[in-house]
């Protein structure tokens, strides 16, 4: 029998398969199998892509595929391991040996890798930048004296003191890239927006505020296999945006809030993971203002409040409790911190004989977030107990990160804080110090045993008196009563099934080039 | 009572009573009427769904909604009452002055009417707020000022139609002072219109506090506010329904009850209509 169309089924027929390519190819089912190329969301946009001026996580993730260090982290831990250097030694205390692998190229036609850009990338730290001003990070380097150049691709990284924390906050992290002096040279400016490096990937497009595009380089020359041949990312603000972007097929990876993540589990092609964060969120008040500068009132506040109550309404009862600055993982964590419980007798007692038993009016500051304004009403109604009136300020993001400069801190009362923890002790304590008041030291705690301590594990390079140190200097945070420790944070991914996130062990920092199909 | 059975006479001013009564009965009774304590947190019973322990359910501080909203209802009526009060006294008053005023003073009056009227109220109210601040009185105050042309371009108009009417043409023949002419026969004559407008005007306050704590610049916690209980029920809106649900809910009639009511006042007050009716 011979199958002759008439005019009807050919419209038919071709209605139908333009219906199916017009609407299945946008389906997830059908967009999962394409496997080389993944759209990952991201908070916010791009911002500034000079590893000495990133203005955050979302930056460094995209430098740290395209820019190779002498190290980089390994996939998923603390631990580093060899990048562009095929050799590095730790000579002396103050002395660190590398040789660079052969081979490797900048994109876009800067050249080789050679000993000569590992310094001009690492010594740019010391120095000012064009406008006078050090970088952003020019502590990560504070302890570098000089990089000696021996050979095209070998020279010594010399320190002025011992810095243990330098693997990890300086050499694996975003101030160790290693940028083309050349690119640098002649794109000046430029060298925010224009991505140049050795790495895996390419900035292949950058449309702010649409989308970002990294593509496999094909001139690498690492040891570090990418598995997908290009990382869309997408920023979206909104984590409940972000969160129907996912469930509708159009991202494959977000980070969500955890306390969706049971819903999104549920999924048929989703999987969720958590991973505890190394930050820390406190709350305690300017110790230099009546009545905190009185210890028996901070203790009656840690007396007073829930933060049982706090992890349960704030935090849906699925985030750790922190009892103090180190989280779990971290060099120097304080396994037998004290667990403060509530005692509203003895909260009133104190407050009773520091002489403020009628209570007392005062203002607590909070970024202006639906999670930090529950954890203030908490407070407020815990605190209400014991006859402490709390007025709320919530602040725009801007304004609340604003008190970190100028001395603008000085002023507040009560406050409630958030720093992003990083993996060496060192980087968490360094806010505390007496030198921090005015900048990041909100509290205007000083302590210089506390001073002393933090310098003492800066340049002890013994793990296990660095670990001692770090203990007994939250010791000290612990005692001063200064600090009501709520939670490390949880950090929470969705992704599809098939796909294994490269997420490193803090949450925030992922590594695009880890990102890979996930094994049955 | 013949006017309020007037006014029950058809579906919708039945419903507006209703609603009215229910909105001021529970303010005016909240303490009372509100099963529990409306700021007494319980994190553990948070985002509870309607029992018999809880009408309405819990937020995410585990607080009674029911309550909150109460609560709530008192807020709601006590700035709009507050601002009602307070930009119908100004607004009759400039309203007045203006219209029996010199042409440069009335000039001057009608042009401050005109800058603040061409801003949208919400906007404007939005933008006082932001720069002065938020809380209870800050947001009674700006909403006020915003409201306070409503009343002074009617009062104003009611009152030029006076002006030349033969009584008050008697009294001033007969020499009477401004102030006995004022408050003797201009207001008494002008006010009907005015609480009708008032009426009508109760409902929109409520939804531009319900607006301006909905964005984070009404009324502060742990006070309840119909607004920060929406804001709150859209937060969490993905683990419950219930707070977002009822505090729009309880707008919903509040705001409907108002205009309806104002309405069907407006329908009363009107010799025609009420013919009609």
């Amino acid at each position: 029998m011979k199958f002759e169309p008439t005019r009807r089924q050919v419209l038919i027929g071709g209605a139908s398969l333009a219906t199916v390519v017009a609407f299945g190819g946008s389906h997830p089912a059908f967009a999962a199998s394409d496997r080389t190329r993944i759209i990952v969301r991201v908070e916010k946009d791009l911002s500034n892509l000079d590893p000495a001026n990133r203005s955050g996580p979302i930056d460094l993730n995209v430098i740290w595929s395209v820019q190779q260090g002498l190290i980089s982290f390994k996939p998923g831990s603390t631990e580093w391991e060899l990048d562009a250097a095929e050799e590095l030694t730790q000579v002396s205390d103050t002395e660190i040996a590398f040789r660079l692998r052969p081979g490797l190229k900048f994109t876009d036609g800067y050249g080789d890798l050679t000993a000569e850009d590992v310094k001009f990338s690492f010594e740019r730290f010391l120095k000012p930048d064009a406008e006078g001003k050090p970088v952003t990070y020019a502590k990560d380097w504070s302890e570098l004296d000089r990089v000696e150049v021996t050979g095209p691709l070998e020279g010594r990284i010399v320190l002025k003191n011992p810095s243990p924390a330098l693997f990890t906050i300086a050499l694996a992290d975003g101030s160790g890239r290693i940028i083309s002096k050349k690119a640098f040279e002649a794109l000046g400016k430029d060298i925010a927006t224009k991505l140049i490096g050795s790495g895996p990937y390419v900035l292949k497009e950058w449309k702010p505020r649409e989308q970002f595009v990294l593509a496999i380089n094909p001139d690498y020359k690492g040891a570090i296999k990418p598995h997908f041949q290009e990382i869309v990312g997408k920023p979206i603000g909104e984590q409940k945006t972000a969160e129907i972007a996912f469930r509708s097929g159009e991202i494959d990876f977000t980070a969500i809030d955890p306390e969706s993540g049971k819903a999104l589990a549920e999924l048929p092609d989703a999987s969720v993971t958590q991973v505890p964060a190394i930050d820390y969120i406190w709350f305690g008040p300017n110790i230099e203002k009546a009545p905190f500068d009185d210890i028996r009132v901070r203790q009656a506040l840690r007396y007073a409040v829930d933060v049982d109550a706090i992890l349960q309404g704030a935090y849906s009862g699925i985030y750790p409790r922190a009892n103090a600055l180190l989280a779990p993982g971290l060099l120097g964590y304080w396994k037998d911190a004290p667990v403060h419980e509530r005692n509203l007798d003895e909260a009133r007692r104190l407050l009773e004989e520091a002489g403020h038993g009628g209570g007392f009016k005062t203002k607590l500051t909070i970024e202006a977030t639906a999670r930090y304004e529950a954890i203030a009403q908490i407070i407020q109604a815990n605190l209400a107990e014991v006859g402490i009136e709390i007025e709320i300020e919530a602040l725009e993001s801007a304004a609340y990160w604003a008190l970190g400069e100028n001395d603008a801190s000085k002023d507040l009362e009560l406050s409630l804080i958030k720093y992003n923890g990083k993996f060496d002790p060192g980087f968490q304590t360094q806010w505390f110090t007496s030198e921090q008041v005015g900048q990041w030291n909100w509290q205007r705690w000083k302590n210089p045993d506390f001073d002393a301590l933090h310098a003492k594990g800066a340049v002890t390079t013994d793990k296990a008196e660095r670990e001692k140190i770090y203990v007994e200097a939250q010791k000290l945070l612990d005692e001063s009563a200064a600090f009501i420790w709520i939670t490390h944070n949880l950090n929470a991914f969705a992704s599809r099934k098939w796909l294994k996130p490269g997420v490193l062990p803090n949450g925030n920092n992922w590594l695009y080039t880890a990102f890979s199909e996930a094994t049955a | 009572m013949r006017f309020i059975l007037d006014i029950a006479r058809s579906p919708g001013g039945t419903f507006a009573l209703v609603a009215v009564a229910l909105v001021c009965l529970a303010a005016l009774a909240a303490p009372l009427v509100a099963p529990h304590a409306p700021n007494a947190i319980a994190p553990v019973d948070r985002l509870l769904g309607p029992s018999l322990e809880h009408l309405f359910g819990t937020d995410h501080l585990g607080r009674d909604l029911l309550s909150r909203l109460v609560y709530g209802s008192r807020v709601a009526l006590g700035i709009a009452f507050s601002v009602i009060s307070i930009s119908l006294t100004a607004g009759v008053a400039l309203g007045v002055t203006a219209a029996l005023s010199p042409r440069a003073v009335d000039l001057l009056i009608v042009g401050l009417f005109d800058v603040v009227t061409s801003f949208p109220s919400i906007v404007l109210a939005l933008a006082l707020v932001a720069v002065f601040g938020p809380g209870l009185g800050n947001v009674v105050l700006m909403v006020s000022i915003v409201f306070i042309p409503h009343f002074g371009r009617v009062a104003r108009a009611q009152t030029l139609a006076l002006r030349n009417s033969t009584f008050i043409e008697a009294e001033v023949v007969l020499g009477a002072e401004r102030w006995r002419i004022i408050l003797h026969h201009v207001i008494p004559n002008i006010i009907g219109p005015i609480f009708v407008l008032a009426c009508m005007d109760i409902p929109v306050v409520i939804t531009i506090e319900a607006g301006l704590s909905f964005l984070g610049l009404g009324v502060r916690p742990p006070l309840a506010s119909w607004g920060n209980l929406l804001n709150d029920g859209y937060t969490y809106l993905d683990q419950s329904i219930w707070p977002a649900l009822s505090s729009g809910l309880a707008l919903m009639v509040a705001t409907l009850g108002f205009s309806l009511l104002g309405e069907t006042l407006r329908d009363t007050l009107d010799p025609k209509l009420r013919k009609a009716l």
